[in-house]
């Protein structure tokens, strides 16, 4: 009996599992085969195995490191400005909220809208002739700086980045801090603890691990940020704002050099893999010691 | 007082939030002939000339092309991803299978670029022939859609009191009977707001897109961006404003309509994380 039901389960896993294989699995011995292999558009179905030249390749190219350093550098700077802002809005508008949820709804509406769309529109609002934003600033100080040049296009680009994603940073403090018992403050405030030491000691503190969760999460997807720097400033000016994805994708498509793009593919899994294995291994050896 | 300056905060937020999306839509209603003289917030004259056009369908620009490739391609990633993750989670939830690989894997497929993936795939459709397809690209947001559907449908289902299966075991159902009498009709919310929400993910995705379509599948984001990069020095921004806000108004919507249920899912999506 116990046996059936054992084939039962196994049974309802095994769509979901091919699937898995099938677009992850496949691709993953794709990727370390052809990396490891010299291969062009033209012998595409017969690459020849030739060993670690295209690690070399990717490991010396100072393109790599760069795009390395940009997305390093705008998951860091995204997510940390993201949730400073989502934390701060949290804890100030969450009385208003409380009383009128129907507010979340246009602090959210930013998540709704595509990335690549919202890097679009930025090039409208950002534009010299047609942009508000220039206009207004030469209206009221008759000058306005280039936002997508070399020195200024990180930085635009991190502000997109954090207006349209502090949202979610957002959303879980409100959570968070919707969660606490009202019971902990209270008896916080009878035992004579004022508004910010109630903020610093109980608040704060019982929010930490939503706080690390959203850190994380948002600096991961800055890390490999594709959408909005593509239709904002595809890779330039000069390189300068090239993800990780976007050197893999233009390595692929506009240079033709596969090789180089599987290998950086392979790179870049592997990074992500072991972060993510560190991480659990981390959170795991957190909860066996708290336990 | 203090309240007084809640609402201010938050009026300031969610316009700034917001800011290119009001921008576009009030540049949308602007002649190209306003537009070069006045760039900023006041329309002098507004004008609906520029969704005449956009939902006109000219060889440069079929905007309903694009929008039912995005249609089409995001219902295969939403049902596909919920057909294959609905009976995986009963058997994660209650059967303890795949608790210790496979739900992890897929949970941390959340935080792996997915471009990794990107190129053998690529050449894997260029063999099956499902390049520029509206179903290869639905394929694709299944893996993208998998992740949440899924950690929302085990939580979901973890919930439930195992007495509900019990009960339903004794009166001599099956496994296959349980999950498609008693439980999936229960979890009927958490389905919903994961459709939603994978909805919302596969008509925004961008990558895939720009990489699998080239004329026939070419979903909306990516549409919207050819148009910019095809007219060289002269976009036509009131046009491409209409474009963009078009493209971008089913997700707003549906987001506005069900924002309770999907802040909810975010959150959830966050916890396992």
């Amino acid at each position: 009996m116990n046996s059936i039901k054992n084939l039962d389960w196994k049974l309802l896993n095994t769509p979901l599992v091919v699937f898995l294989l099938l677009f992850l699995g496949f691709p993953v011995i794709v990727n370390l085969y052809y990396s490891l292999s010299e291969v062009s558009f033209q012998t595409l179905r017969a690459p020849e195995l030739t060993g670690f030249g295209n690690y070399l390749t990717v490991l010396t190219d100072p393109a790599f490191w760069q795009a390395s350093w940009f997305s390093l550098r705008f998951g860091v700077v995204t997510a940390v400005a993201e949730c400073a802002l989502g934390l701060c809005l949290a804890i100030f508008l969450a009385p208003l909220i409380e009383k009128h949820s129907a507010l979340m709804a246009p602090l959210m509406l930013p998540l709704m809208v595509a990335p690549a769309m919202v890097g679009l529109m930025y090039r409208l609002v950002l534009h010299e002739f047609v942009g508000p934003v220039p206009y207004y600033l030469y209206e009221w100080f008759g000058n306005s700086p280039s936002f997508l040049n070399a020195e200024s296009a990180f930085w635009t680009l991190s502000v997109v980045e954090t207006l349209q994603w502090t949202p979610f940073a957002f959303l879980l403090f409100y959570m968070a801090y919707e969660a606490i018992p009202d019971e902990v403050r209270q008896a916080a405030q009878i035992d004579g603890a004022g508004p910010f030491q109630r903020l610093f000691y109980i608040d704060l503190p019982l929010m930490a691990p939503t706080l690390i969760i959203a850190a994380f999460i948002r600096f991961i997807d800055g890390f490999r940020v594709f959408d909005n720097v593509y239709t904002l400033t595809g890779s330039g000016p000069g390189g300068s704002t090239t993800s990780l994805p976007i050197y893999i994708y233009e390595a692929f498509f506009k240079q033709g050099a596969i090789g180089k793009a599987v290998a950086a593919s392979v790179v870049l899994f592997l990074a992500s893999f072991s972060v993510l294995f560190g991480l659990n291994w981390l959170s795991g050896r957190r909860k066996g010691a708290t336990k | 007082m203090i309240n007084f300056l809640r609402w201010i905060v938050f009026g300031i937020a969610a316009l700034a939030l917001n800011f290119p999306v009001i921008v576009t839509l009030i540049t949308s209603f602007k002649s190209a002939k306003e537009l070069s003289t006045n760039p900023g917030f006041w329309i002098n004259q507004p004008t609906l000339d520029n969704y005449v056009s956009v939902l006109q369908v000219t060889d440069r620009l079929n905007i309903f092309g694009y929008l039912g490739n995005s249609l089409v391609a995001a219902l295969i990633g939403t049902t596909l991803a919920l057909v294959l993750a609905v009976p995986a989670a009963f058997a994660i939830a209650r059967g303890e299978i795949g608790k210790r690989l496979l739900l992890p894997t897929i949970v941390n497929l959340r935080a792996v670029p997915l471009i990794i993936f990107a190129i053998p795939l690529y050449m894997m459709f260029q063999w099956l022939g499902l390049l520029d397809t509206q179903i290869g690209l639905g394929l694709i947001l299944t893996i993208v859609n998998l992740p949440l559907a899924l950690v929302i449908l085990v939580n979901a289902i973890s919930e439930l009191p195992i007495e509900l299966d019990e009960a339903a075991r004794i009166d001599g159902a099956n496994t296959f009977q349980i999950l498609s009498r008693v439980i999936a009709p229960v979890c009927r919310p958490a389905i919903v707001t994961s459709f939603i929400f994978g909805f919302i993910t596969a008509w925004n995705e961008f990558l895939f897109g720009l990489m699998l379509t080239t004329s026939k599948a070419v979903p909306m984001t990516v549409g919207a961006s050819f148009f910019f990069a095809a007219s060289g020095g002269g976009v036509q921004w009131g046009l491409a404003s209409a474009v963009m806000i078009v493209g971008a108004l089913p997700p707003m919507l549906l987001g506005l309509i069900m924002y309770k249920q999907i802040s909810g899912s975010m959150t959830a999506g966050a916890v396992k994380g």
